[in-house]
């Protein structure tokens, strides 16, 4: 993800951790629109399959990407599990995105995609093509309605994507850096915004040792790790 | 997905402490199909950090669980009465809420020079840890016993810039009046230059010290002034060898981390020790020389090393135990006649606690994490501390001074009380006392909140009278810090942990290979965790010996590769479209 900003990119300015849950084929590897946040994106490495995610998955995370099938009723209710962890376990300020996956299943897919389906926000009338999806070659089994209500609800951000097409990816993880506040965005590199604790307190560098060198060449060392 | 009785694994790894994780991690990018489980609902087992709810729920664990309580006994935990919000007590006076807290059972310091840091680099987990550096180290003077020297305290600063914010901070000291003070803590010069600086030791006691600290920067190479004495004791050494005095031993002493009585503490242990200490000294940074992982300690790397794990594709499952296990099933012909000549020609049935049956190739584990195997693991005699872990109202600034000009904050302090500086009973003989030990760990290391520290103790002794020494070792050091009112406890843990006397007491011998006895050669059993508080790096020889076990001899180093020497993953796990 990093390495597709492109060399040509401006440097990261800011390091956002984000975690991801949920279905696991979630999407595509995104040329991000070269802002100058860089997304550090922690999977969940298969250990959530057994309920055996560790803490420092979510420490200080500020924002998480859950996914859901939209053609799986059962992936949203594991969705919404996975927000109620979020909820218990994260940082109090984490930006939560809850995102239905395989859109391109979906019969509405070509209207809504061709339409620019930007912010996940055009393809409300879904409710109403639930009846004869299998007719239409409609996979889809969960609204956007009522993903959306759930997300309401929970103050989540809300898309729904097709990591095939690639379709609103990108949307997602712009929409995540948009609802950051700017206040916990810190530096990646250098010192400065230490001291306080709580949300993105990775940024606290000045009490931080690099172990691949003194501490002068610890930002031009560790700049290129992902 | 496959369920676990259908695969066939090569490992299963039991339980999640340093050891075992650290498996995981050199075994992630073999190819062999790990599962991993552990029998606590968290990682890290002996090696875990917790909220103040995880260390209730542990608390009860213990107490129930035959396994454990061989490593953990007389567990328990006071917390004071909270202030109600009326008597507008500060946000430090008070418990947080228990996610705020992260108190380890594996605070041990890392010295800049522990063979794990390579590890950790080369096998790219480090980018996911964050450490910081350990600052000063103290020893605690009682007053009574030195009055003379009271007149300079403290001031030994090693920074110029800082001096002067010191004595500041000293004059101010003065003018209020007098606490009743049992005693002060005094910095351990972080070299030279602050000896040469401290006007506390006089000329002919600094010469001594500089005479030894020359010798033991090369001490290795002059066989002949140690060796003869190496098994015997080190203070007798110092005194007959470089004519330190007794007050003058007690730094030297403070520095070997100890945990013996200065009688039983050998010239062979401390001569290394002091080595290490100084040797690392601006390796990471200028001004320090140990290291501890942000986020509690051991408990940080075994998560990192599972996580490691499990991108690589070990499976994991935690709050699975093993019930039991049948080493003598069918042998499995066809697949014993593979390359690489794997002893083993049978397979283990384990039965898991979820009720999954499973084969494996592998068994690892320990005495703690497995049920009993009929022989014990045999590792050295039984060794134990007692400890605590305390949160107090205070963040301590005093014991957290800068450490030089560029050197990162430091996160970490060790609070040496020597023998004798606790005595209670008349009967006590300083030399025949065990040292004790306060690590204090401010906020910055994120595991309390801002405003309060964590203090870990420990001494060798027996669980009463241990308890005694560390509640009054923390009482003194509380009032011995420059606080507008003494801090409080808020909340302590205590307990008491046993550990098997490992090489790290004799002369620097390579570790001997892991026992593997015939009835059980598929079985791999880790010791109990170490008790020093400086981590272990023998754990490393026996990882690696265990790991290459696993994935075969070979004969040639073609396909097991370095060991812990891995590519950067492309993308780190960033290639959503990843299909699992």
């Amino acid at each position: 993800m990093s390495e597709s900003t492109g060399a040509t990119a401006p440097k990261p300015s800011s390091s956002v951790k984000l975690v991801l849950l949920g279905e696991a084929a979630v999407g595509k590897k995104c040329s991000l629109p070269t802002r100058t946040i860089k997304f550090e994106i922690w999977d969940t490495a298969g250990q959530e399959r057994f309920a055996s995610l560790a803490p420092m998955y979510y420490r200080n995370a500020q924002s998480a990407l859950v996914v859901y099938d939209l053609t799986k009723p059962t992936s949203l209710t594991k969705a919404k599990h996975w927000v109620a962890e979020l909820q218990r376990q994260a940082s109090p300020g984490i930006v939560i995105a809850l995102v239905g996956n395989k859109l391109d299943l979906a019969s509405d897919f070509n209207s809504s995609s061709e339409g620019g389906l930007g912010g996940g926000s055009e393809s409300d009338g879904d409710g109403l093509n639930t009846e004869d999806e299998e007719n239409s070659g409609d996979a889809r089994k969960v609204s956007t309605a009522e993903a959306r209500s759930y997300a309401e609800e929970e103050g989540l951000l809300f898309f729904e994507t097709s990591a095939k097409t690639g379709t609103n990816v990108c949307e997602v993880f712009t929409a995540i850096a948009n609802a950051i506040p700017e206040s916990t965005l810190k530096g990646t590199r250098g010192p400065g915004g230490a001291g306080q604790s709580g949300l993105g307190g990775r940024g606290d560098d000045t009490s931080r040792v690099s172990l691949t060198g003194p501490r002068r060449d610890a930002g031009a060392k560790e700049g290129c790790a992902c | 997905m496959e369920s676990l009785s259908e695969t066939t694994w090569d490992v299963l790894i039991s339980g999640t402490g340093l050891q075992q994780s650290l498996l995981a991690l050199a075994l992630s990018r073999s190819g062999k199909k790990v599962l991993h489980v552990d029998k606590n609902g968290f990682y890290g087992g002996p090696d875990a950090a917790f909220s103040l709810q995880e260390a209730e729920d542990w608390v009860k664990t213990v107490e129930n669980d035959t396994l454990t309580s061989s490593l953990f006994c007389n567990v328990s935990i006071t917390s004071t009465p909270q202030p109600d919000q009326a008597t507008r007590s500060s946000d430090s006076a008070r418990l947080a809420v228990s996610r705020a807290y992260c108190l380890s059972l594996s605070p041990q310091l890392l010295y800049s020079r522990s063979a794990l840091l390579p590890i950790l680099v080369s096998s790219k987990v480090f980018r996911q840890l964050e450490f910081q550096a350990v600052g000063s180290w103290w020893i605690y003077n009682p007053l009574k016993a030195v009055p003379a020297d009271a007149s300079s305290p403290i001031e030994h600063s090693n920074s110029s810039s800082e001096r002067t914010e010191e004595a500041e901070e000293h004059r101010r000291r003065e003018e209020r009046p007098p606490k009743d003070r049992r005693g002060e803590l005094r910095k351990v010069p972080n070299g030279r230059e602050d000896i040469f600086k401290d006007s506390t030791i006089d000329l002919k006691s600094k010469r001594s010290l500089m005479k030894f600290l020359r010798f033991v920067a090369d001490y290795e190479s002059q066989p002949d002034v140690w060796e003869s004495q190496a098994s015997s004791s080190f203070s007798e050494f110092l005194a007959s060898r470089f004519n330190l005095p007794l007050p003058l031993q007690t730094p030297l002493l403070a520095l070997t981390m100890t945990p013996d009585t200065p009688v039983e503490t050998t010239t062979g242990f401390a001569l290394p020790r002091i080595a290490r200490h100084l040797r690392s000294i601006g390796a990471l940074g200028p001004g320090f020389g140990a290291i501890i992982p942000k986020w509690g300690g051991g408990a940080e790397i075994s998560q990192v090393a599972c996580r490691a794990g499990a991108v690589g594709g070990g499976v994991y499952m935690l709050g699975n135990n093993v019930e039991a296990v049948n080493l003598k099933t069918e042998n499995e012909t066809h697949t014993s006649k593979r390359d690489g000549g794997e002893s083993c020609e049978g397979l283990a049935e384990v039965q898991l606690q979820n009720g999954d049956k499973i084969k494996t190739k592998w068994i690892v584990g320990s005495d703690y994490d497995l049920p009993a195997l009929k022989a014990t693991s045999g590792f050295g005699k039984e060794i134990s501390s007692t400890r605590s872990i305390s949160v107090v109202s205070s963040p301590l600034p005093s014991l957290f001074p800068t450490i030089t000009e560029g050197a990162p904050l430091a996160a970490g302090a060790i609070v040496v009380f020597p023998p004798g500086s606790l005595s209670t009973e008349t009967k006590d003989v300083p030399g025949e006392m065990p040292p004790v030990y306060l690590v204090a760990h401010p906020s910055n290391t994120g595991e309390c909140p801002d405003g309060q520290c964590v203090l870990y103790a420990s001494v060798s002794a027996e669980s009463s009278r241990g308890h005694t020494l560390l509640d009054q070792a923390i009482e003194n050091l509380l009032e011995s810090v420059d606080d507008e009112s003494t801090p409080k406890v808020l909340y302590q843990i205590r307990y008491t942990q046993t550990s098997a006397s490992s090489s790290s007491d004799k002369v620097q011998e390579p570790e001997a290979p892991p026992p593997a006895s015939s009835a059980l050669e598929n079985v791999l059993l880790f010791p109990p965790p170490s008790l020093d508080l400086v981590f272990d790096d023998s754990i490393l020889e026996r990882v690696r010996t265990f790991w290459r076990m696993i994935v075969g001899e070979g004969g040639d180093e073609g396909d097991e590769g370095e060991f812990m020497v891995f590519e950067d993953r492309e993308g780190l796990g960033v290639d959503l479209s990843d299909d699992e």
